[in-house]
């Protein structure tokens, strides 16, 4: 992150602010495949948290992209579980996919069924005929 | 002798013989109904045409009760009957109620939905809620065949259909088995109904117990917009309504029209539907080393153009098929004989009907109104219930009034009515023609005789003789009786044929040349460019030498064998003329678009006119219009038949020729497959694939 994006594009990753707040009231607690990293606000420092709890914060590698949490961060950055990934033995389920950024905009983004962006078949419409071919 | 009547306060005298629901009708009232059909008898079984009537206890269903039989009031004062009253109301209500004990709650999924009878007339006389808290009965569907889909707990056993098939089609293949609620709709053998007209009781049908198989849950009636238009499946131009949503035909029902065809259609008019958005031709082609590549308009107009300039006015020629309108005709034809040729011909078939002998000696004189006062039918070489099956249950109609003597000389099949066979061939006709046969004296006797030629029979090599014998043995029928009665009719099996006759789109010499010698001399190299439009009919495979040019709207043997495709409209995409085989000119209308670069067929030659240098003098289906009235006034009367000459066929009792002894065939083999439209349809091709098996297994049955 150049100093000329920090300054021209501030809310494409973190921002002095969170860099600043993480330093003064967070300690680390670890980091996902994606190099993402971890922090829980340090006890008796800051505004008291939702529910009376410590506030858990993630800074990004790259871009901001909340769905590059992997799920077992997930879990203990929304307090479902308190034990972080990297004090247990997570082991992923063999149905988890591996994650895919949102495509909107780009060419590979999602079509459903039956748009007309999509290639290949298009389902069945009024005014639709069958032409007759000499072959 | 006129009844009066008092029915809601207004005093009216009605006709005798009348129902007393037919008397309310008169008097403006309004009677919901179910089971009774103005076209099938009265069966009195739905109770919901019930009315008050002074005297009577209880109330009376107007549908089975005759005027006459009314007892009088003592002091001779009118009977006074109410439509209107609390009693009526409540009676309505209670047989609403009733019905709808049994009838399940699924508008939302059924077809019938929005035009339903059952529908509205539980919001407009029913009561505002149910009583009823049992379970409703439950019946096993019906398998009825391609064309009928059936949900059997909806029925309410009004018996229409039953009635129809029994009565109009004349198949008795539906019936009904149980009493009381274990009643059941059936056709006993569950298998699909064998009747042309069997679509009908879809229409029949007041709630959602039989609808339309082929279009099962494809639209709502309220979101289709309706166009009134004429069929031409056949040559009795029936009224049909097209059902369009988008562009896409949805579907198409039958319209009332008294002269033509009642209310009814045949199976092939309705379900053809389908074959209108399969096999269609949308772009032109031209070929290119043997193979047809698609091409532009320009590119295909200017090669054709080429040709049509490059031969001489004998060596081109033009077929017209069974769909072709009469506008498209019109300009063909002025189109060649600007280009010197006189080499059209739109007798597909070979049939020997010759426009300069009259029009009465290739229309259907008599009308199809008419068969209803016949006394004495005399069928030769044709099978009507497959010719024609609206025209064969106008037959049928007045045949189960009494009264008439039915004869048919060529293929022993069923009718649908009981009838005289003649005979098989030409000794037969020869005989009857000599006044020797036992039916000319029924023919004789007849007030109103009736001589239907098939048009198999004149397609024979000796078929001016056929139409000769036949316009003898009319002739002689009708000596010194009613004058206005010409007995001598044609039944075409092309909607196309008599607007072509009319409009003379036939060689110059017509008995000599022909489809025939045209298709002889493209075998020989002898002609240079051959257009069909729209034809199909004809031996593809003897057109090897020639350049042919195919117009039309679906792919089928024409398409195979052209060298440059024309995409055109079909029926239900243009407004074009039609002259029915009593005459009657009909006017199609344009329900929707043709698909893809297909044109409107008169525009497709007008744009060729200028690149062949002779540009025709019409910029519009108007001016068009108004110089084809000019050469064919009888097509200028839509919707009207005007009587032919009937010197016509007295002339044409004189010509000369042997009638040969070959037996005679039927025009149509395959009811469901006549057309390029319906061969493309594949609820068609279900139903000709049914009606083969159930033949198949007759057969069987019958050797067995």
């Amino acid at each position: 992150m150049g100093i000329f994006s920090e300054i021209f594009s501030w809310w494409g990753g973190n921002t002095w602010g969170t860099r600043l707040t993480i330093a003064r009231q967070g300690r680390f607690v670890g980091s996902d495949s994606f190099g993402n990293r971890y922090y829980e606000q340090l006890k008796g420092v800051g505004p008291e948290g939702p529910l009376g709890r410590l506030r858990r914060w993630v800074t990004y590698t790259k871009l901001a992209d909340p769905s590059k949490v992997p799920p077992e961060w997930h879990g203990w950055l929304h307090y479902t579980v308190d034990t972080p990934p990297t004090e247990e033995r997570y082991v992923a389920k063999p149905w988890q996919k591996p994650h895919v950024p949102n495509m909107t905009g780009t060419p590979q983004a999602y079509r459903p069924a039956g748009s007309i962006l999509a290639a290949g078949q298009r389902p069945k419409a009024t005014g639709d005929y069958k032409p007759w071919r000499p072959d | 002798m006129p009844k009066q009547l008092i029915i809601d306060g207004k005093e009216i005298t009605v006709e005798d013989g009348i129902t007393l629901l037919q008397a309310c009708e008169q008097a403006g009232a309004e009677i919901p109904r179910f089971c009774y059909h103005e076209r099938l008898s009265i069966a009195g079984n739905c109770r919901m045409c019930l009315v008050e009537v002074q005297g009577s206890p209880k109330p009376v269903a107007s549908c089975a009760m005759g005027v006459n039989d009314l007892p009088p009031n003592r002091d001779n004062t009118p009977k006074v009957i109410s439509t209107k009253s609390a009693t009526v109301k409540k009676a309505r209500e209670g047989v609403m109620e009733f019905l709808l004990i049994n009838h399940p709650l699924d508008c939302p999924i059924c077809d019938q939905g929005g035009e339903c009878d059952l529908q509205d007339q539980a919001m407009a006389f029913g009561a505002g809620g149910s009583r009823f808290e049992e379970n409703k009965r439950a019946v096993e569907d019906k398998y009825l065949g391609p064309l009928i889909k059936t949900s059997m707990n909806r029925c309410i056993h009004c018996t229409r259909c039953v009635r129809f098939m029994t009565e109009i089609a004349g198949v008795e293949e539906l019936g009904a088995i149980g009493r009381g609620e274990d009643m059941e709709i059936t056709t006993y053998l569950e298998r699909g109904i064998l009747s042309e007209m069997s679509a009908n009781v879809n229409d029949l049908c007041p709630v959602g117990a039989l609808t339309h198989r082929p279009w099962a849950h494809n639209a709502r009636p309220w979101e289709l917009r309706k166009t009134e238009s004429v069929d031409v499946m056949d040559a009795v131009g029936s009224a049909i309504r097209i059902d369009v949503r988008g562009r896409e035909v949805m579907r198409i029902l039958p319209r009332n029209n008294d002269a033509v065809n009642e209310e009814w259609i045949s199976d092939k008019t309705r379900h053809v539907a389908d074959g209108l958005r399969t096999q269609r031709l949308d772009q032109p082609y031209v070929r290119k080393d043997g193979r047809l590549v698609s091409a532009s308009w320009q590119e295909a107009l200017a090669l054709v153009a080429a040709k049509l300039k490059a031969a001489s006015g004998d060596r081109i020629a033009a077929i017209a098929g069974p769909l072709a309108g009469a506008e498209e005709m019109f300009a063909l034809k002025d189109l060649f004989h600007r280009l010197g040729s006189t080499n059209v011909d739109c007798r597909e078939d070979g049939a020997k009907l010759d426009p300069a002998a009259g029009r009465a000696s290739y229309i259907f004189n008599s009308t199809i109104e008419g068969i209803e006062h016949a006394d004495a039918i005399l069928l030769i070489g044709t099978n009507p219930r497959l010719e024609a099956a609206v025209l064969n249950t106008r037959i049928r109609k007045r045949w189960r009034q009494g009264g008439l003597a039915i004869g048919l000389i060529g293929e022993q099949v069923d009718l649908t009515y009981p009838y005289d066979y003649l005979g098989s061939g030409g000794q037969t006709l020869r005989d009857l023609a000599d006044g020797k046969h036992a039916f000319a004296a029924k023919l004789q006797a007849a007030k109103a005789p009736l001589i239907i030629v098939g048009s198999a029979a004149i397609a024979r090599t000796d078929g001016q003789a056929v139409l000769a014998a036949a316009a003898r043995i009319a002739v002689a029928a009708t000596q010194g009786k009613d004058p206005a009665w010409n007995a001598f009719n044609v039944l075409h099996a092309a909607a196309s044929r008599v607007a072509a006759l009319d409009l003379g789109f036939v060689p110059a010499k017509p008995a000599s040349t022909g489809v025939d010698s045209f298709v002889a001399a493209a075998e020989t190299g002898a002609l240079d460019v051959l257009f069909l439009l729209g034809a199909d009919d004809i031996d593809m495979s003897r057109l090897s030498k020639t350049f042919v040019v195919y117009q039309g709207s679906h792919g089928d043997a024409g398409a195979h064998r052209a060298d440059v495709i024309f995409p055109a409209a079909a029926y239900a995409e243009k407004s074009a003329t039609y002259v029915n085989t009593e005459g009657r000119a009909q006017m199609t209308a344009k329900a929707a678009f043709p698909p893809g670069d297909a044109r409107e067929d008169w525009t497709i030659i007008r744009a060729l006119s200028p690149l062949v240098g002779h540009t025709l003098p019409y910029d519009s289906i108007n001016v068009l219009r108004a110089g084809m009235y000019k050469a064919a006034p009888a097509l200028a009367a839509i919707d009207r038949v005007a009587p032919a000459e009937i010197k016509a066929v007295a002339a044409l009792a004189s010509v000369k020729g042997t009638v040969k002894d070959e037996p005679f065939r039927a025009a149509v083999k395959d009811f469901y497959l006549t057309n390029p439209i319906a061969r493309a349809s594949a609820v068609m091709a279900e139903m000709s694939a049914l009606k083969k098996a159930a033949g198949k297994a007759a057969g069987l049955a019958a050797a067995e």
